[in-house]
């Protein structure tokens, strides 16, 4: 098998309280982003990105690729799909800051699948997704599936 | 609690087709292409779900590390951290390798590598990828 392998870093200068870093991509340079602890715990990230922002990005394009995966092995390929992932980080008594859920809201259009095979779809791109694999064991992972259009197709 | 959203879309098939992160909650990036070449071979300056996880997780380590360093009195004045994601098709992701370099006044090497392994055990990130086989921490002062 062949192995895939992703680079990212951050540069932090100062106290988490008061500093601040720049998480950047190494290995497709695609993006460099600032970060900040107020941006990451305060309800308005105020442009600012965190790591429960870069997972949930991690989380839907690696879903929707699954879900694409399974409607095209179920002989109804999608034409276009759209996935929305929020994480969420809360503060447990006793262990401090956990990400303790990853919600994923999916839909899409894909001919001739109905609503029961979209949903299957999205069950399987979900026990298939090694994204939503790793972060079960930490975290709850909901799928909320919406076929578009054509929902007797 | 804090909630983070991001958005993204696909057209096509996996091999063919392509996707988009349309956009983040907080507006700082977006859209980004992703496809499934991008992933799994060159990346040609498209990032992918590997990448992001590695942003994440380097930032993530980056902030419990400055956390735990000031807790301990000897604040950071700069921290620099990659985190390098392995994944293998059909079994998933093998290993995340962090490599920080810090500037940590007052503080020996011994010191500084104790408290980046207790980040690296300790940050959410790492709780969350709980079941990465291996997460490894190579930690040395500037």
């Amino acid at each position: 098998m062949p192995r895939i392998v992703r680079e990212a870093e951050i540069v932090w200068e100062g106290t988490t309280a008061r500093g601040s870093g720049v998480v950047a991509a190494v290995s497709s340079g695609a993006f460099a982003l600032p970060t900040t602890i107020a941006s990451r715990v305060a309800s308005d990230p105020e442009g600012k990105t965190s790591p429960e922002e870069l997972l949930a990005a991690a989380h839907a394009s690696c879903f929707v690729t699954s879900l694409g995966s399974e409607l095209a092995r179920a002989g109804t390929p999608p034409e276009r799909l759209g996935v929305r992932c929020t994480i969420t980080m809360d503060e447990v008594e006793g262990v401090g800051h956990r990400i303790v859920s990853s919600a994923i809201a999916a839909s899409g259009s894909a001919p001739g699948c109905d609503a029961a095979g979209f949903a299957q779809a999205a069950e399987a791109a979900d026990a298939g997704c090694p994204f939503s694999a790793l972060i079960r064991a930490s975290a709850t992972v909901t799928v909320d599936a919406t076929l578009e259009g054509g929902a007797d197709g | 609690m804090a909630d983070r959203t991001a958005n993204v879309t696909w057209a096509g098939s996996l091999l063919e087709g392509g996707g988009t992160i349309e956009s983040v909650g907080s507006g700082a990036f977006g859209p980004l292409e992703v496809t499934w070449a991008s992933r799994a071979e060159e990346s040609e300056g498209r990032t992918s779900p590997e990448e992001l996880i590695a942003a994440a997780h380097a930032a993530c380590f980056s902030m419990a590390l400055s956390h735990g360093l000031a807790q301990a009195g000897t604040p950071p004045e700069r921290l620099e951290t990659s985190a390098t994601v392995t994944f293998v098709p059909g079994t998933g992701i093998t290993r995340v390798a962090l490599v920080v370099r810090g500037s940590v006044p007052g503080l020996d090497e011994a010191a500084f590598l104790e408290q980046t392994e207790a980040a690296r055990d300790g940050c959410p990130v790492s709780k969350a990828l709980a079941g990465v086989p291996e997460v490894s921490v190579d930690a040395a002062l500037l």
